[in-house]
C-alpha cells in the first residue's frame, strides 16, 4: 500500500482509497466529440511494410477516437496490426498515410510523449540494470527531477511487489516481475495517457488480478488507458470501449456493454435435485449444464411458456437468470463472418 | 539531463559487461610492467644503462635521456594506436546494435526524448569512456616515465588525443552499420575491415598509376579520400611523440570528415526507421 502524497496519485491494489487527487492536466489543444474530450485521435491510417522481397500491409485505413478518461481496449488475433498500431500512437513507427494525435499532437515529436506511459509487449529492459536504475534511467530521459524520481520510484515499486527486490539486476527477474516492473516505469512520470500492449503477459493470475487493480485505480483517477490485448476476459473487465482489428482493418468499435449486451440466452436453476424430462427440454432446445438448464428462445413468450411447463411439471423454480454474451464469443463471431466474407 | 542520464547508462553498460574494469586491469597491468621492470640509470642527462625484466638495453652510450623517452613513447603510441582502436571497437560494437534490439528501443523511444538526442547521448557516453580509458593508460605512463626520467614530453598526452579523436570517427562508422543491421558483429568487423583495406590505400598514387582503366584508378583515389588514413595517422601519432613535423592534417580532418558524415547518416536513418 503507498500512502496518497499532496498533488500525486498513488494507486493502491485493491481500492480506491488509495488513490490520491487527480493532477492537474497540462494544457493541451484537444478535438471534442459533443461533451467529451478526445485525446488519441486515429484518422484513415495505413501502414505498410516493404522490403526487397515483400509487401506487407499491416493496417488499412484506420479510424477511431478515444476519449478522456476512457480504458479503450484494441483487440485482435496476432497479426491483427495492434502492436503497429500502438507504435504508431507512440511515434516508434510512422504511418504510410494518414494522421495519429494523442492529446492534439503528432506523437513523434517528442514533447508529445511527455505523461505518456507504455508497456511495451515482449519490453527487453537493459539486463545490467537493477529495477531502481531502471527507473532512474527513464525517470531522467522523461525529464523528471532526481527527488521525484527518488519519491516515484519507492511508491511504484512497493506498488508493483518489487519494492524488496528493487536494488536486484534485471536479468535475475522472473518474466511476471520484468512485466511488473515494465508497468512501474509505464507509471513513471504520472501519465495521462498510458498504453498497455499485452500487459498481463507471461503474469501469474494473482499478479494478473493485481495488474489489472493498477489499471482500474488510474483509469478512476482520470487516466486514459488503451489497452492492446488478445486476453479478451481481460478487456472485458477493464475496458469501457474496445475496436475489433483483423487483418489490419477494423471490424468494429463499440462500448464493451453494447457488444455483450443480454442475449436472448437463459439459464435456469430448478430446485435441488430435481430434473426436467428430457424429452420437454428437448422440445425447446435446451440442455442441461453444470445442473442447470441453458435455453436461447426467439422471444420471452417463449421463456414463459416453457417456465409454465416445467412448472406443470411440479418442478419448482430456484433462479431465472439471462446470460450476457462473452466479449471472446462477439470477437470470435465477428472474425468468423469477415473470414466468410 | 537527459544526455547525461545516457552517458551514465553507457558507463553503467560498460562496468556491468566488465569492459571498464578490464581496460582497468590491463592498463594497470602495463603501468606496474612500467614501473617495477624498467630500469633506467641515467648520468648527466644520458643513459647510463636501462634493463626491462632484468635484460639490458642494447643502446649506444651517451644517447640523450630525451631520446630514449622519446622514442620509448613513440613505440607506446604506435602500439596504443594500433591496439588501442582495436579494443576500443570490440568494447562499444554492442552499444547500438543493443539499442535498437525490440523490446529495448520501444523502452528508449517511448519516452519524451528525440531520436538524435537518444543517439548521440550514446556516443557522447562511449567517447567519454573511451576518453577515460584513454587518459588513464596514456596519463598514467606519461607520470611514471616522467617521474623515472625527468623528461616530461607533453606530445604523449596530445597522442592521446589524436588516438581519441580517430577513435570518434570510427565510432561514427560504427553507428551507421548498427542502425542500419543492427548487427554487433557487423558492427565490430566492418570498421576493422575499413582500417585494414585503408592500409594499401596509403599508396593510392602508386595503386593508380597501374590501374587498368580510368574507372579504377578513380575509385582507388576516391576510396582514399573516403575512408579514414589509418596508415598516416599511425605515422602522425609517432611523429607527433617525437616532436618532428610534417603531421598530414588533411589526413586526421578528412578522417574525421568521414566519421561526421557517417555519425549524420546514422541520425538520419535512426530518425526516419520504424521500430
Amino acid at each position: 500500500m503507498v500512502a496518497a502524497t499532496p498533488g500525486v496519485r498513488a494507486w493502491g491494489p485493491s481500492g480506491s482509497e488509495n488513490a490520491g487527487p487527480n493532477p492537474p492536466k497540462a494544457a493541451y489543444v484537444v478535438a471534442r466529440v459533443g461533451e467529451a474530450v478526445t485525446v488519441i485521435s486515429v484518422e484513415e491510417v495505413s501502414k505498410e511494410f516493404r522490403s526487397w522481397r515483400r509487401r506487407v500491409q499491416a493496417l488499412a485505413g484506420v479510424s477511431f477516437e478515444v476519449r478522456q478518461g476512457e480504458a479503450f481496449g484494441l483487440l485482435g488475433a496476432n497479426g491483427a496490426g495492434k502492436t503497429t498500431l500502438v507504435k504508431i500512437l507512440l511515434g516508434l513507427a510512422h504511418p504510410t498515410s494518414g494522421r495519429v494525435t494523442v492529446r492534439g499532437m503528432e506523437p513523434v515529436r517528442a514533447r508529445a510523449r511527455r505523461r505518456v506511459g507504455y508497456l511495451p509487449e515482449g519490453h527487453r529492459f537493459p539486463g545490467y540494470l537493477s529495477g531502481e536504475a531502471a527507473m532512474r534511467l527513464f525517470g531522467r530521459l522523461a525529464g523528471l527531477d532526481e527527488a521525484t524520481i527518488g519519491r516515484r520510484t519507492r511508491e511504484l515499486l512497493a506498488l508493483v511487489g518489487l519494492s524488496d527486490r528493487g536494488g536486484d539486476r534485471i536479468s535475475r527477474y522472473s518474466k511476471g516481475m520484468t512485466q511488473r516492473l515494465g508497468l512501474a516505469c509505464a507509471l513513471l512520470d504520472e501519465p495521462e495517457v498510458l498504453f498497455l500492449d499485452e500487459p498481463t503477459d507471461g503474469v501469474d493470475p494473482v499478479g494478473r488480478r493485481h495488474i489489472r487493480d493498477v489499471l482500474l485505480d488510474a483509469k478512476a483517477a482520470g487516466t486514459t488507458i488503451f489497452i492492446n490485448s488478445h486476453l479478451l476476459s481481460e478487456v472485458e473487465r477493464t475496458c469501457d470501449r474496445v475496436a475489433i482489428l483483423h487483418q489490419g482493418r477494423l471490424l468494429r468499435e463499440a462500448g464493451v456493454d453494447d457488444l455483450t449486451h443480454p442475449s436472448q440466452r437463459f439459464r435456469i436453476r430448478l430446485e435441488e435435485r430435481q430434473h426436467a424430462p428430457l424429452e420437454l427440454l428437448a422440445r425447446f432446445g435446451a440442455v442441461t449444464l453444470d445442473g442447470h438448464i441453458e435455453v436461447a428462445v426467439p422471444d420471452l413468450p417463449t421463456l414463459n411458456h416453457l417456465l409454465d411447463e416445467l412448472r406443470s411439471q411440479r418442478l419448482l423454480i430456484a433462479e431465472v437468470t439471462p446470460q450476457r454474451a462473452a466479449l471472446e464469443d462477439v470477437f470470435i463471431e465477428l472474425v468468423r463472418e469477415e473470414r466468410g466474407a | 539531463m537527459k544526455v547525461w542520464a545516457l552517458v551514465v547508462d553507457t558507463w553503467r553498460e560498460a562496468l556491468a559487461r566488465y569492459t571498464l574494469l578490464g581496460f582497468v586491469i590491463v592498463s594497470s597491468l602495463f603501468m606496474l610492467m612500467l614501473t617495477f621492470a624498467l630500469n633506467l640509470d641515467i648520468v648527466d642527462g644520458t643513459l647510463a644503462a636501462g634493463s626491462l625484466f632484468g635484460r639490458a638495453f642494447d643502446l649506444p652510450g651517451g644517447t640523450p635521456i630525451e631520446t630514449v623517452v622519446t622514442t620509448g613513447e613513440s613505440a607506446f603510441a604506435a602500439m596504443l594506436y594500433g591496439l588501442g582502436i582495436f579494443l576500443a571497437v570490440f568494447a562499444t560494437g554492442s552499444q547500438v546494435p543493443n539499442l535498437v534490439h525490440r523490446g529495448t528501443v520501444d523502452l528508449y523511444l517511448s519516452r519524451p526524448v528525440s531520436r538524435p538526442a537518444l543517439l548521440l547521448g550514446r556516443f557522447v557516453g562511449a567517447v567519454t569512456l573511451v576518453l577515460a580509458n584513454l587518459a588513464f593508460l596514456c596519463g598514467g605512463v606519461f607520470l611514471i616515465i616522467s617521474l623515472k626520467t625527468g623528461v616530461w614530453n607533453l606530445r604523449l598526452l596530445a597522442a592521446g588525443g589524436m588516438i581519441a579523436l580517430v577513435f570518434c570517427s570510427y565510432l561514427g562508422f560504427m553507428y551507421l552499420i548498427g542502425v542500419l543491421s543492427g548487427s554487433t558483429p557487423l558492427s565490430i568487423m566492418l570498421p576493422y575491415a575499413i582500417y585494414v583495406l585503408a592500409m594499401p590505400l596509403a599508396a593510392h598514387d602508386h595503386i593508380a598509376a597501374v590501374a587498368d582503366s580510368r574507372l579504377a584508378a578513380w575509385t582507388v583515389h576516391g576510396l582514399y579520400w573516403l575512408l579514414p588514413k589509418s596508415v598516416e595517422l599511425g605515422r602522425d601519432v609517432v611523429q607527433l611523440v617525437m616532436g618532428k613535423g610534417g603531421l598530414s592534417v588533411t589526413a586526421l580532418a578528412t578522417t574525421l570528415v568521414f566519421g561526421l558524415g557517417c555519425l549524420a547518416a546514422a541520425v538520419a536513418v535512426f530518425q526516419r526507421r520504424s521500430y
